[in-house]
């Protein structure tokens, strides 16, 4: 009985290959590999504070006014967004980099740490491994649509956008809206925003797309529900018969560990009929705002998990479609770049530990005198004052 | 009312609002800063930026600007003097750094400045509306004491304004610092941990909802008014002098008639930033007349042959309706009272104050205790008298019958209208607070509701003081005398209140008498 059982997962294994090949077949056979979505790299091009220069010396927000390094990476349909809402290219730039900085904060203590390149030759910031479609892949689909989010609602709440709605439930001339009811949240703005900018960056062609859209998504939606409820009562003498409450956009941070688990947690699975969502794609694309929605849960369905005794993934799962690689040795095809060289903690038994670290490779172990600024007196918000303490320090760097 | 529910928006709205930081070497507390516009200032993103260091910047030239409200579909807003009032709220965003973490017992010291300034006015000319220098306690927790987390601060009041009659506000805020040359050391902003950011959330009333209450104080108004000049006619017209129910009546209308006066529309002409405390003090009169109502109807209702019909035999029972609402009353003159002055005051601030108004209000619990045991006393003393009177009711002549009837059906009635019109406020606020405590963003549904609630129970209470006037009207009806009543000697004495009575009836009661005798 026992042993049948484990022949059937044989069988799951030789199902599981013969899977993968194909899905190396659709692949090869669509003749382009999968790669980052291009605006992506405004992270390494623009320097926001540049950008806001640019801003105030161009009245006439024209594509002519983009920067050519910025006119090449957008697509048709992101640099109309951005002519239409002038200040927003600052906030997306802002948000590639909070991406990168949360990434690879996130990252620190893994195998792959969320390594980008700096080089402006290269036109890619992940590298390679985005072309594979693995979990840390998903990760970084979520984590871009989220900073993207977070940043342009920020700069709504800061005042930077002019175009931030005031209510996308109603419809009227706007002066009337605000005086009548005032205005909704500005993460409903960001939210939308996020969703026709970062899902216009994904091709209708490329099988990967129903997966790309579900972590875009996920990402959007932890941005939401990380944010806090305030209230305040105001009623008669201040009691709590009229009670008002607002949402407080979450610290990035919050939404990186959030994603975080969803990455510990993510799902594998497999898409059903990739060449239905490339029909009914192409069918919607003239018909834009109404269609996000309804593109989404398509994409949504056509999702279904590759061991079919698991659930189905959630709204908030990350999903992927292959398994990942296991980051230990140099791989130029993947552009990993390996553990060699990587500092480890001896005593720790998770991933950051030596043993996992190194792969079972050896290590070196080293000791360096460290300078580090102690015993700190700080006046909000600039001005510190430190001493300069020397101590010694143990590290253990993989071979 | 509730028909005008689904139309209105809810009571008020929020624009929460990053602060621009702007920075100043030269920082004088005439000039202001602002973000938009021609001449915006000298902006940073972040204490990180490469200028802090350059220049030298330290607290004391850095200036939080806020310039409400925020510009929404490409378009400038401004602000409505529909929009009635604005309330600022303030919080900070502290990043945890463990050598220098916040006290937990942090003040922080504001410099804050309002401006104004209007349509048509020359771009960048404000005016200053009010200014401060304020306390207050920054109270900080956090999860995880790890580099790199956010502190989660509560918000503090930054300031109430009670009318917004101008159309742009421009808000300035500094965290001063003692300067490091100086040899004073206050300590001032010392411990408020690495700030990355201020926040303020503005909240106004709603347009709409203002135009939907003061609609609804517009129609009530003048039926009000009319309802007690008939009342008082008919009152006039009587032999004797009104009975105590009857000024109770009046004062009720009173009151009720100066809570529906619609006030409102002097702020659309007239700066009035007195009329928070105003409508304060209206819905405290209309609450106390209220209870002293419910207090001397049951008493009047009592049947226990006491000659009552004074004020003076109530004295103890309304002292705590007046002890209550006075407590009430100095809190708010100490909250709202004050901040006509300085809108940026606020009573929780300090120590002192916040003891002060603690023991106002639980003063005023103690009273509003104290009153609702009086009053179920008063009622269950009612209902006991109701009972034996029941008993013995077949064996009373008819005229006496017909008054005892009368009294218990006016009562029940009274009583059967109050419960029903508190029950509904009550299950509606309490519904109120639970539909908005369970609003999520992961449900998306948001069901309107408060404002239905408010118009609904405003209406209610209305209609309710509409009833009792025009049901506790003195008949004009003469009724005739009985003439069993001359006969039976026995009950004369017993009779003496009763004996003027017959003539001057409730209109309510002569009608309960008409159907028993028919």
């Amino acid at each position: 009985m026992r042993f049948g059982w484990r022949r059937e997962v044989a069988g799951w294994h030789l199902l599981t290959g013969v899977a993968l090949l194909l899905l190396c077949a659709t692949i090869s056979a669509t003749g382009k590999k999968a790669r980052e979505p291009k605006w992506w790299s405004i992270a390494k091009i623009a320097d926001p504070s540049n950008l806001i220069s640019n801003h105030i010396k161009s009245n006439s927000l024209t594509d002519h006014y983009l920067d050519p390094a910025i006119h090449r990476i957008l697509r048709k349909k992101q640099r109309r967004l951005v002519r239409e809402n002038p200040g927003v290219l600052v906030a997306i730039a802002k948000g590639a980099r909070h991406a990168v900085h949360e990434c690879k904060h996130q990252f620190r203590n893994r195998r792959w740490n969320c390594s980008t390149s700096s080089s402006n030759r290269s036109k890619r910031l992940f590298g390679k491994i985005v072309s594979r479609a693995c979990r840390e892949t998903a990760f970084l689909y979520a984590l871009t649509s989220a900073a993207v989010t977070h940043t342009v609602t920020r700069a709504c709440t800061e005042g930077s956008i002019d175009s931030c709605n005031c209510d996308y439930r109603t419809e009227g001339p706007s002066g009337l809206d605000w005086e009548w009811g005032g205005c909704s949240d500005n993460i409903d703005f960001g939210d939308n925003f996020s969703r026709l900018f970062v899902d216009a960056g994904e091709k209708g062609r490329d099988p990967r797309f129903p997966m790309n859209l579900h972590n875009n998504e996920v990402g959007r939606l932890h941005v939401k529900s990380e944010m806090r409820k305030e209230c305040k009562c105001h009623g008669m003498s201040g009691s709590c018969t009229v009670k008002t409450c607002w949402w407080r956009l979450p610290y990035f941070r919050r939404v990186g560990d959030a994603l975080k688990d969803r990455f510990d947690g993510a799902s594998r699975v497999s898409v059903k009929n990739a060449g239905n969502a490339r029909a009914s794609n192409n069918r919607q694309r003239n018909r834009r705002r109404k269609n996000t929605r309804r593109r989404r849960r398509k994409s949504f369905a056509l999702l279904k998990p590759y061991n079919p005794d698991h659930k189905p993934p959630s709204k908030k799962d990350l999903v992927y479609l292959e398994d990942s690689p296991d980051f230990c040795v140099r791989d130029r095809k993947l552009g990993i770049k390996g553990t060699h060289g990587r500092e480890c903690n001896k005593t720790s038994i998770g991933v950051d530990g030596c043993d996992l670290m190194c792969c079972g490779r050896e290590y070196h172990t080293r000791v360096i005198e460290v300078h580090e600024r102690c015993s700190c007196t700080f006046q909000w918000c600039c001005v510190v004052k430190c001493k300069t303490c020397k101590y010694k320090k143990t590290t253990h760097i993989c071979s | 009312m509730s028909f005008l529910s689904p139309s209105a928006p809810a009571p008020s709205s929020v624009m929460s609002m990053l602060g621009t930081k702007c920075i100043d070497k030269n920082y004088k507390n005439t000039q202001w800063y602002w973000s938009r516009g021609k001449q915006p200032c000298k902006s940073i993103g972040d204490f990180d930026s490469p200028i802090v260091e350059e220049q030298m910047i330290s607290a004391n030239h850095i200036i939080f600007s806020f310039q409400i409200p925020i510009p929404k579909d490409g378009y400038p807003l401004d602000y409505s003097r529909w929009q009635q009032n604005l309330i600022a709220m303030l919080h900070l965003d502290i990043l945890y750094d463990d050598e220098d973490e916040v006290a937990p017992d942090a003040v922080m010291t504001l410099d804050a400045r309002l401006g104004y300034s209007n349509r048509g006015d020359p771009e960048g000319q404000w005016t200053e509306y009010a200014s401060s220098v304020e306390q207050r306690h920054l109270d900080c927790c956090i999860e995880q004491k790890k580099p790199g987390y956010m502190y989660n601060c509560s918000h503090v009041p930054l300031f109430e304004l009670g009318s917004l009659h101008h159309d742009f506000y421009l808000l300035n805020v500094r965290l001063p610092v003692d300067m490091l040359d100086t040899s004073e050391k206050t300590g001032m902003n010392t411990k408020l941990g690495h700030i990355n950011d201020m926040w303020v959330a503005f909240i106004h009333q709603n347009g709409g909802f203002t135009k939907v209450w003061v609609s609804l104080k517009t129609i009530f108004f003048p039926i009000i008014v009319a309802i007690m000049v008939w009342f008082w006619r008919r009152i006039s017209q009587l032999s004797r002098p009104p009975a105590l129910l009857e000024y109770m009546l009046m004062v009720l209308g009173a009151a009720l008639t100066l809570l529906n006066c619609p006030l409102e529309y002097l702020t659309l002409a007239f700066d009035c930033p007195w009329m928070t405390v105003v409508s304060d003090i209206r819905q405290g009169l209309f609450y106390a007349s209220l209870l002293s109502f419910w207090l001397i109807f049951a008493g009047e209702h009592l049947m226990d042959d006491i000659e009552r019909n004074r004020i003076r035999v109530y004295w103890r029972h309304l002292s705590a309706v007046l002890g209550g609402c006075l407590c009430l009353f100095i809190f708010d003159m100490c909250e709202r009272g004050v901040q006509l002055r300085n809108p940026f005051y606020s009573i929780w601030a300090t120590e002192i104050g916040t003891n002060l108004a603690l023991a106002f209000i639980i003063l005023a619990g103690v009273c509003a205790g104290l009153y609702f045991c009086f009053l179920s006393y008063m009622i269950w003393k009612v209902f006991m008298n109701i009972s034996s009177k029941r008993q013995s009711l077949p064996a009373m002549s008819s005229a006496r019958r017909l008054h005892y009837e009368g009294i218990i059906y006016r009562f029940k009635v009274l009583m059967l209208a109050t419960l029903l019109c508190a029950a509904m406020t009550v299950i509606g606020f309490i519904l109120g607070q639970v539909s908005e405590g369970q609003w999520t963003w992961d449900e998306n549904i948001k069901l309107e509701y408060t404002s239905g609630f408010f118009t609904g129970v405003y209406g209610m209470w209305n209609i309710y003081t509409f009833a009792l006037i025009c049901l506790y009207a003195p008949s004009h009806k003469r009724w005739p005398k009985d003439q069993n009543t001359q006969s039976s000697t026995g009950e004369e004495i017993e009779f003496s209140r009763l004996a003027t009575e017959p003539s001057e009836m409730s209109s309510l009661t002569a009608f309960t008498k008409k159907s028993a005798t028919d």
